[in-house]
């Protein structure tokens, strides 16, 4: 098992957001606050983990015919459990994000990584890929959400500081409404891909460089 | 008929699934290289989306009648995969012809969260029989429209030069951006 | 699979999955019967504090006798300073569930919005406990017989970039003013 291999691939080189393009609905739609990220980020990863955990714990008694429905029945139920934890502990999170709680059910990180990586695994390793694909998708939702915040409401922190309202950082009248929008969506979520390409170009040439120097 | 028309425009247009409620997403961004995959994908979702609408209607009935609401995601998931299932079987065996066309998108649609969305907006919203099978219809037209539109920009913009690291996924997500641009430009519109 | 004869190998399918969703209905149950009380309470507190804050000094009954034409009125509350309405337009995206006090001359007293699903920043504005927030619902009070948006020609400024939602509360608010017309 490699802790540090599995951190790196959760965080850039396997993003499930950026690189393995899973779970776009919710990277999409409820970006538009640090509150509605950080607050689906980690309902997912609490998921993520317990299907993970459970799923591998099965993985030698479901029979591979049934394995998907199975796997959908056993997340369906974790995400349901969330869903009334959310509403009765946490109401304005679950207020705010509505619909897209629910729908973690078909979030594809969670399937993805139940017949991709936890059907093949041992309960540990399991574990260790939710909490870091968790991670990756988290951190990938908080950097959509303060860009899409930032241009489109001129606010940082929306629904978490500054009792709710956020801090002022662009003046009322400037931000560009389509930003917390559809189309802001999109745009910003193509960017921050490019940018995560970029990124990893620039890290293997200098894996490279540092191999030749070698 | 007023409702029925409401919710025709909305699903095409206004509330377009994919590209105002962002439902459906990843079929959106996987199945969109081609326009006749785009097409058949469309036509395969509209398909299970009308009959999922159709049949969770009734099983939301007899959820509520047990007092068992709090199931309804697990039971929805559940009920959608089996029609899935089956509308596969049955057209294997009955329509091969269509079984051709639409048999690889099929198993991908369980997972497309346009289809649980649509059910549970259903729910949400009340819909009677009729207004919910229109709905999941009409939001499958919705995504058909919007997929086949991005699936004919795509395969021109495959073909053009850019930015090295915006190649594939990022160019692909900004050209979805401007269609949901022009698209808003249909939320203006309301009848009645 | 050679050792298991066919019928038997699918019973076997059947019960694997039979037994996980069995499991699973269970545990939920035991979730539910914990979360269901204190969601039912919220959702009663929340009613309380959207009729408070609309109704000065709070209802003494509801009422289940009212004209109601718009279809958008659900529930009717009466207390000694007026009426207080709860109504549910079609927003931009869901409906919106709102409350609205009317006195006994058919002036609004107030506006609160119990839940929505508006778009942050926009036409969650409306419902937000901010300065804008606050300085939208307060510009219905006192306002009486049919309000509109100043872009249809009337008085209500509406929300930056949420025209629909700003409508949508107007047709709550006269929902709720036609009701309390009808109630006299």
């Amino acid at each position: 098992m490699n802790f540090k291999k599995q951190f790196n691939e959760g965080l850039l080189t396997k993003n499930p957001v950026t690189v393995q393009l899973l779970g776009m609905c919710s990277t999409l739609a409820i970006t538009t606050s640090l509150f509605n990220g950080i607050g689906m980020g980690l309902a997912v990863t609490a998921i993520l983990i317990c299907s993970n955990i459970l799923i591998s714990a099965l993985r030698n008694f479901i029979p591979s015919q049934i394995r998907i429905a199975a796997y959908i029945t056993i997340i369906a139920g974790f995400v349901t459990v969330v869903d009334l934890l959310l509403k009765a502990f946490i109401p304005a999170l679950s207020e705010s994000l509505g619909v897209f709680i629910p729908l973690i059910v078909v979030n594809c990180i969670i399937l993805g990584r139940a017949e991709g990586f936890a059907s093949k695994n041992t309960v540990l390793a399991s574990a260790v890929d939710g909490i870091c694909q968790g991670i990756g998708y988290t951190i990938a939702l908080v950097i959509m959400c303060v860009v899409r915040e930032l241009l489109g409401s001129g606010t940082f922190g929306g629904g978490l500081l500054n009792n709710g309202e956020g801090i002022r950082i662009i003046p009322a009248q400037f931000p560009a409404m389509q930003m917390v929008m559809p189309v802001g969506g999109f745009l910003t979520l193509g960017f921050v891909i490019a940018g995560s390409q970029w990124l990893m170009k620039r890290l293997e040439m200098k894996n490279k460089k540092k191999e030749a120097a070698k | 008929m007023e409702a029925i028309l409401g919710i025709l425009i909305s699903a095409l247009l206004t509330q377009n699934f994919i590209l105002v409620k962002f439902y459906g997403i990843c079929p959106f961004m996987g199945v969109s290289k081609k326009i006749d995959t785009a097409l058949g994908m469309g036509m395969a979702v509209t398909f299970v989306m009308a009959l999922a609408s159709a049949a969770c209607y009734g099983i939301n009935l007899a959820l509520i009648a047990l007092d068992l609401e709090y199931m309804q995601t697990v039971v929805f998931i559940l009920a959608i995969a089996s029609i899935v299932q089956v509308v596969e079987m049955f057209l294997k065996k009955s329509v091969p012809a269509l079984y051709k066309a639409l048999g690889v998108f099929l198993p991908l649609i369980t997972t497309n969260c346009a289809v649980l969305g649509v059910v549970l907006v259903n729910v949400q919203q009340g819909y009677n029989f009729l207004l919910s099978t229109i709905n999941g219809a009409a939001g499958g037209l919705g995504f058909t429209l919007a997929i086949v539109l991005f699936a004919s920009i795509r395969e021109r913009v495959n073909k053009t030069e850019c930015p090295e690291c915006f190649k594939g996924f990022p160019i692909a997500l900004i050209s979805a951006g401007l269609l949901a641009l022009a698209f808003m430009g249909f939320s203006g519109l309301s009848i009645f | 699979m050679k050792t298991e004869s066919n019928v038997a190998y699918i019973l076997r399918l059947a019960l694997t999955l039979l037994v996980i969703t069995a499991v699973v209905a269970v545990a939920l149950a035991g979730v539910n019967s914990i979360t269901e009380p204190k969601i039912d309470q919220l959702n009663a507190e929340k009613t309380q504090q959207a009729i408070e804050a609309v109704l000065p000094g709070g209802f003494d009954t509801e009422i289940t006798d009212y004209t109601d034409d718009t279809g958008l009125v659900s529930k009717v509350y009466s207390g000694a300073n007026g009426y207080a309405f709860e109504v549910t337009p079609g927003g931009f995206d869901n409906t919106i569930t709102m409350m609205v006090g009317v006195d006994s001359d058919g002036k609004v007293l107030g506006i609160s919005i119990v839940s929505h699903t508006e778009t942050a920043g926009l036409g969650a504005v409306a419902a937000a406990s901010t300065t804008a927030g606050e300085a939208f619902r307060s510009q219905f009070v006192g306002m009486s017989g049919s309000v509109s948006v100043s872009k249809d020609g009337g008085e209500v400024d509406a929300l930056t970039g949420a025209t629909i939602t700003s409508r949508a509360v107007c047709t709550g608010v006269n929902a709720a003013l036609a009701c309390a017309a009808n109630l006299g």
